[in-house]
């Protein structure tokens, strides 16, 4: 579904990733952990070309991204992508937040559009906040729409940059909760996160990334029980 | 004649002017806002070539008096360009508001990049990840925002542009300050005459202000 092959990644002269090559499979959650500073968010940025690559391919469902001819904004309907700081956009309402991609990028009617917002918004547990602006939700709420935004596309891939980071404690788990049942449908999703938990638990695979470096990556049991790498090691004591 | 009867008697003349200063101030107004939009997203391009012409248009146009680029288009374009004879008869006013326009425009430019610059980037990062492309994302999503935040430089501007009409007055375009300058060279009455040019300016320019105290509420209920 996603494969990297020897992507390189520099800011100027500073170096961010180095040599990454992986392939995430359909329906598989792959997490991506590390120190800030590791590259695991810029590399979920170049899967949906936020980001260009300095060296190496990408491709998502057998496209080269990376392509110099490849059109990105028709690749982007089809890879959802959840930000830190949500980035809901702030003059429309919840509901036209998630319907205005299906209406001015799929074409769809409005009426149409509608109809998958709200049922979107029941999956996030929101429709009672459909004529909401982003202001007057919590983080926790504004980061659910932000996920019902990407779904109202019908994305083939769902990337997330550290959806939890910018949430108060008591928040995190209802924007869990919700990327725990997406997993459960077989969405593919490549998640950038600082919840061991959410890894162990849903995780089919976890990454570790070091200095723009992938370090090690295994099953969540056997890399939180037996990390091979020292490196690997010394993150996990500091945070588990 | 008493001191309101000058101004009574002059009032059909003074309210041509007037008008005139209405219709060259909303004319430039409408089309100095395109010209600035254009200019504001060349500035904003990726494009080099772009971003250049947008620069050297507004260092240009910003870095004239606004009278020597009323003259220079009007006198000195024509020695270039026949364009006396492209619009004749109408080349007056075409000249007019050649000029206005790129003058106005030159600053309108700024106002309009310095709005769109002041929404962060996540909401285009956003816009785009849902495969919206430029244009799109543009018009949805930054112009919408940022729009609400120019208002008040941009009302600024649109209150210089009534004043600055008054300098039309140079090539001989009957709007307000010269059908005054007329009135008076046969009535020399000037206390009148200016007083009531000067209150015709302000009423006009007291309503734009109005219109836009009207304008930032309205949107502030729309929020964001």
């Amino acid at each position: 579904m996603v494969i990297a092959k020897n992507v390189s990644k520099a800011f100027g002269e500073h170096v961010v990733l180095k040599d990454i090559s992986m392939n995430v499979k359909q329906g598989e959650v792959v997490v991506i952990i590390g120190a800030s500073g590791s590259g695991k968010t810029t590399f979920i940025r170049l899967i949906n070309g936020l980001e260009t690559v300095t060296s190496g391919e990408i491709f998502v469902n057998n496209v080269e991204i990376t392509h110099s001819k490849t059109n990105l904004h028709h690749i982007r309907k089809g890879v959802g992508m959840v930000f830190q700081h949500f980035n809901l956009f702030n003059h429309l309402t919840t509901l036209q937040n998630i319907s205005i991609g299906p209406i001015k990028v799929l074409k769809m009617k409005k009426a149409e559009a509608h109809q998958r917002a709200f049922k979107l918004l029941d999956r996030v547990g929101l429709r009672d906040k459909a004529d909401a602006y982003p202001d007057e939700l919590s983080g926790g709420q504004q980061q659910r729409v932000a996920i019902a935004r990407a779904l109202a596309m019908n994305p083939i891939v769902m990337l997330f940059d550290e959806p939890t980071s910018a949430l108060d404690p008591e928040m995190v788990g209802e924007v869990l909760a919700v990327m725990k049942d997406l997993a459960k449908s077989q969405m593919t999703m490549l998640v950038v996160t600082h919840e061991m938990g959410f890894a162990r638990e849903v995780g089919h695979r976890v990454i570790f990334m070091d200095d723009g470096l992938i370090v090690e990556q295994g099953p969540p049991i056997e890399m939180f029980s037996n990390p091979r790498e020292k490196r690997t090691q010394d993150f996990l004591s500091k945070i588990l | 004649m008493d001191f309101y009867g000058i101004i009574r008697d002059s009032m059909p003349e003074l309210i041509y002017g007037a008008k005139l200063t209405l219709y060259y101030s909303l004319a430039t107004i409408f089309l100095a806002t395109v010209v600035g939009l254009f200019f504001a997203l060349c500035k904003l391009s990726n494009s080099r070539i772009f971003r250049k012409v947008g620069e050297t248009y507004v260092h240009i146009f910003r870095g004239l008096p606004l009278i020597v680029e009323i003259f220079y288009v009007y006198f000195a374009m024509p020695m270039i360009l026949p364009l006396h004879h492209w619009f004749d008869p109408y080349f007056t006013p075409v000249a007019g508001i050649i000029a206005l326009t790129l003058n106005e425009g030159a600053y309108i430019t700024e106002i309009i990049r310095a709005g769109i610059l002041s929404i962060q980037r996540g909401q285009t990062e956003a816009a785009l990840s849902i495969g919206m492309n430029t244009f799109q994302t543009m018009r949805y999503i930054i112009l919408p925002q940022a729009f609400k935040r120019m208002i008040p430089p941009l009302v600024n501007q649109f209150i210089q542009t009534i004043k600055d009409t008054s300098l039309l007055s140079v090539i001989s375009i009957n709007e307000l300050t010269r059908q005054g300058q007329i009135i008076i060279s046969t009535t020399f009455s000037s206390l009148q005459i200016w007083t009531a040019v000067a209150v015709i300016y302000l009423a006009m320019i007291l309503s734009l202000t109005a219109l836009s105290g009207y304008l930032e509420r309205k949107f502030q209920i729309a929020r964001r």
